[in-house]
């Protein structure tokens, strides 16, 4: 008999106790948030083989069909089908965010625990840099890029990445320096542990709360900044389903009371960053200690 | 003490403002390149070309570019538009007051519903009262701000013929009143024109209140949840104990002390806003500095370009600023 069945045994209470305490229970906003987002990689997947209609080809229906039973989300000025751009629209509007996010998140952290790490001249130097860098207006500084490098998916995604490493850089930067001279930092190092392994492996595994967390919340932020440029034309090119560019599409139509060729596009990027925030806060809840309850 | 601080935060402006000019001036040149097309005609010889180049401050290396440019910073001059052939210092103030205007309506509406959606939250906290308010901050800040414009004007313009349409500041052919201080709500006054003025108000109606809705979403979320750490310390449960009532408790204790991320959280908004909501000024025909930055993007303006980003940067640079400052007087700890 194990020592914690005997304490079921000798008191059912302290046994439930146990019990309860095993696993702390799933937020409400971390199962909202995550089924979302796997409804939208869902999405983006089966419209790699399947759609109602040819997304990029004009015409399959009359220009502005309302939704009815043929076109369940109606068509779009040039009579394209907006369900079948909507689907094709998650691969563009998830792909873009999740790979520039996982980018200025790598950059940016390495980074920030060198400086943390290393402090001294390394440190002062990038943080000015990056305070510079931050006055810089971040939609202006994307737009501008993307105005003068062209089009393109992989412009949009360098640009991206790069307006969001300031602030992975300034955050991990923060985490490190509090905790270089703690003392599991300090027995890391005497035992003779190199510095990378003391800085990478000792101490930025438990940074990694605080990171997720922000990184969640920056997924929604860099969300909206692609749908803006795409609202501007700016990035893709024009018949490109991505959602900012179908709203503006859409804007004439709103003002002829065609309002669901705006108006869908905009509930899809409501879920996405809607769930990039519940995420966010969910995992804030789960390893911010001040948060917990 | 507090003085001293106060100056070393200022000096430290002036180094981040010339980091800002110098990424600026280099930003726009590398990433732009040469503008000279646009303005020339397409049947424009060589050398006709080389002489619209001279005359845009184009045909000097760079080094000696950016040296002028500097040169005339210092005397406050920030160039001439391309486009639209005025100085660029004139130009920005022109267009100033649409967006101040519109800025400081729509940051009011957002700090007013906000915080008392915060503190309506975090009292009521997981009840239904907290997850209505939850669920309205999520969707107001995962909306888009353009597409909120749009579904409004679609509603209010569209559908309902409750507000006009979005075609700027005053219904088209209507005659601006004279410029005094270049905020329609206060020029019309002054003319002593108070039909002008309604028109005005209802031109502002639907992009102020795009604006408030996005505003107010992270001011509530952010008041909710300081005011939820703050009614869970020690200090407010010895004001129960005390026998403070509700009231008192929520507001003299927990919100003044939830305030401080609140007013960090208004500072930045604030410099966002007063920069120009490039989106939706572009939506709403707005005259303001927003659609001036994305024209001179558009057309390779670079003496525009760089003043809009340095008055923008600047901006968000004081914006902190005020912050910081704010702080020494609200925080105790600071008044040391």
């Amino acid at each position: 008999m194990s020592p914690r069945d005997a304490v079921g045994e000798i008191s059912p209470e302290l046994g439930a106790i146990r019990q309860v305490r095993r696993r702390p229970k799933l937020s409400w906003s971390m199962r909202i948030g995550a089924a979302v987002l796997i409804f939208y990689v869902a999405v983006a997947l089966i419209s790699l083989v399947w759609t109602p209609y040819d997304p990029l080809t004009p015409g399959v229906g009359d220009g502005y069909d309302a939704p009815s039973s043929a076109f369940l989300l109606g068509t779009d000025r040039l009579g394209s089908d907006m369900l079948s751009r909507l689907m094709v629209g998650a691969r563009y509007n998830l792909g873009i965010t999740l790979t520039a996010v996982a980018i200025a998140l790598s950059v940016g952290t390495t980074i920030g625990v060198i400086a943390g790490y290393h402090g001294g001249a390394i440190d002062t130097v990038v943080l000015r840099a990056v305070e510079i860098f931050q006055a810089f207006p971040g939609l202006l500084f994307a737009m501008l890029v993307v105005q003068a490098v062209g089009p393109g998916i992989v412009n949009v995604i360098l640009v991206l990445s790069f307006v969001g490493i300031p602030d992975y850089l300034r955050l991990a930067r923060g985490e490190i320096h509090s905790r270089r001279s703690w003392q599991y930092a300090e027995a890391a190092r005497m035992v003779g542990n190199p510095p990378w392994r003391v800085a990478f492996r000792h101490l930025l595994p438990n940074s990694i709360g605080p990171l997720l967390a922000f990184t969640s919340i920056n997924a929604a932020f860099v969300a909206l900044i692609t749908a803006s440029l795409g609202f501007l034309g700016l990035g893709l090119g024009p018949n490109t389903p991505e959602w900012g560019n179908m709203i503006a599409r859409g804007q004439d139509g709103v003002m002829t009371g065609q309002w669901w060729v705006s108006f869908f596009p905009g509930l899809a990027i409501l879920g996405l960053t809607g769930a990039f925030y519940l995420l966010g806060d969910a995992v804030s809840d789960l390893t911010d200690p001040r948060r917990r309850r | 003490m507090r003085g001293r601080m106060i100056l070393r935060r200022l000096l430290w402006v002036f180094p981040v403002a010339f980091g800002v000019v110098t990424l600026t001036f280099f930003m726009a040149r590398v990433f732009n390149g040469d503008p000279t097309e646009l303005y020339a005609p397409p049947e424009a010889t060589d050398a006709l070309r080389a002489q619209i180049r001279a005359q845009l401050g184009l045909a000097d290396p760079l080094p000696v570019q950016y040296f002028h440019y500097l040169a005339d910073l210092l005397r406050f001059n920030l160039g001439t538009s391309f486009t639209t052939g005025q100085s660029v210092a004139s130009d920005l103030s022109d267009r100033l007051p649409a967006t101040l205007e519109l800025g400081l309506v729509g940051l009011t509406l957002g700090i007013v519903v906000g915080i008392p959606l915060g503190v309506i939250a975090a009292v009521n906290r997981e009840r239904w009262p907290d997850f209505l308010v939850r669920g309205a901050t999520l969707s107001g800040m995962a909306l888009p701000q353009f597409w909120v414009g749009l579904v409004l004007i679609g509603i209010f313009f569209v559908n309902l013929h409750l507000l006009p349409g979005p075609v700027g500041r005053l219904p088209i052919g209507v005659a601006l009143p004279p410029r005094g201080t270049g905020f329609m709500l206060i020029d019309t006054l002054l003319a002593g024109e108070p039909a002008l003025w309604w028109l005005a108000v209802r031109q502002l109606a639907l992009p102020a209140f795009t604006l408030g809705f996005s505003t107010a979403a992270p001011i509530a979320r952010v008041t909710r949840s300081a005011m939820v750490e703050a009614m869970q310390s020690d200090y407010i449960r010895t004001a129960i104990a005390m026998g403070h009532g509700r009231r008192v408790v929520w507001f003299r204790y927990s919100l003044r002390n939830a305030l401080l991320p609140v007013v960090t959280l208004i500072g930045g908004i604030a410099g966002h806003i007063f920069a120009g909501a490039v989106l939706l000024e572009s939506i709403f025909a707005w005259p303001g500095l927003g659609q001036y930055a994305l024209q001179a993007i558009e057309r390779s303006d670079f003496a525009a370009l760089q003043g809009f980003v340095i008055y923008a940067s600047l901006l968000y640079v004081l914006a902190f600023l005020a912050v910081d400052i704010l702080y020494m007087f609200i925080d105790p700890r600071m008044r040391a």
